[in-house]
């Protein structure tokens, strides 16, 4: 008898003996001893980060004479030569591009198991 | 289409989907329970509370699944951890207990049964040279991933594998192939 094959019975009578056991209300019994689920707290954090925003553009309108510098700065961005225009518009793309990049691979990160 | 273990792990990650877990735990729960009924020698309620053990733990740190091994490589090695921790709570040096065994072990009244037999012999082997052949061979592991369930090198995990093979050849020889 070879021993390939003898190995080969082995494993199959091994296997063999290893039936399905059913699940008889296992997975049940897990689930009740599951602690309670994570709040989520996402809806909170968007309107805390809104209520931020809201507040900072409001101290930042009062504190500027009504949005005065707004105001200088795009009279500012017209006498730019258009080359600088340019620049300040691709520069600006490529900033707005990497944040997106790095929220990406960092949701990716929190999905891979 | 039926959702892999790696969608389901994602939905508990994400949105700590409870309903994701049990259809991991449904999909695993036989061969979790199977290895830890064959670890603890058939005793069936401690396996059954040790497997329970195991899927709260995978639950609770289920962050640090990193998707390198399978989802069911890495259950293993939480059930086995969680037989080992027990085994030393009752203060049972695992492995060694093989006096016992031995004793139990009685060639005059030995059933009949191939698979009887089979679970004896099984049975009689050190703790681990048992754990590689149930990992390997029942569970059909690679020596690879049986070394990263047991925590052991790869060599060790080979050479128990062989030799456990070669004890049960011999109990068996008379149930063997022609």
């Amino acid at each position: 008898m070879d021993a390939k094959h003898q190995e080969d019975w082995l494993d199959r009578q091994l296997r063999e003996a290893a039936p399905y056991i059913d699940d008889e209300g296992f997975t049940w019994r897990v689930l009740q001893q599951l602690p309670a689920r994570r709040r989520r707290r996402d809806s909170l954090r968007a309107v805390i980060l809104l209520g931020m925003a809201l507040l900072a553009s409001a101290l930042a309108y009062v504190l500027s004479d009504g949005g005065r510098f707004l105001v200088v700065a795009m009279a500012r961005l017209t006498t730019l030569p258009t080359f600088w225009l340019l620049a300040l518009a691709f520069g600006s793309g490529l900033i707005l591009m990497a944040a997106g990049v790095v929220a990406a691979i960092s949701k990716a990160s929190e999905l891979r198991p | 289409m039926e959702l892999t273990d790696a969608d389901l792990v994602a939905r508990v990650l994400v949105d700590d989907d409870q309903h994701a877990f049990g259809e991991l735990v449904r999909r695993h729960q036989s061969s979790v329970r199977g290895l830890l009924r064959q670890l603890t020698r058939t005793d069936v309620a401690l396996a059954d509370d040790l497997a329970q053990d195991t899927f709260l733990r995978a639950y609770k740190n289920i962050r640090s699944f990193r998707g390198e091994a399978r989802f069911s490589t890495w259950l293993y090695r939480i059930a086995y951890n969680c037989f080992r921790e027990d085994a030393r709570r009752r203060k049972e040096f695992v492995g060694i207990n093989e006096e016992q065994l031995q004793s139990e072990y009685d060639p005059q009244v030995a059933d009949p049964g191939l698979r009887h037999d089979l679970m004896h012999a099984l049975s009689l082997l050190p703790l681990h040279e048992r754990s590689a052949i149930l990992l390997c061979c029942q569970n059909g592991l690679s020596h690879e991933e049986a070394a990263r369930v047991l925590d052991i090198p790869l060599g060790t995990v080979k050479t128990n594998v062989l030799r456990g093979r070669e004890k049960l050849k011999r109990t068996l020889a008379a149930w063997g192939p022609d």
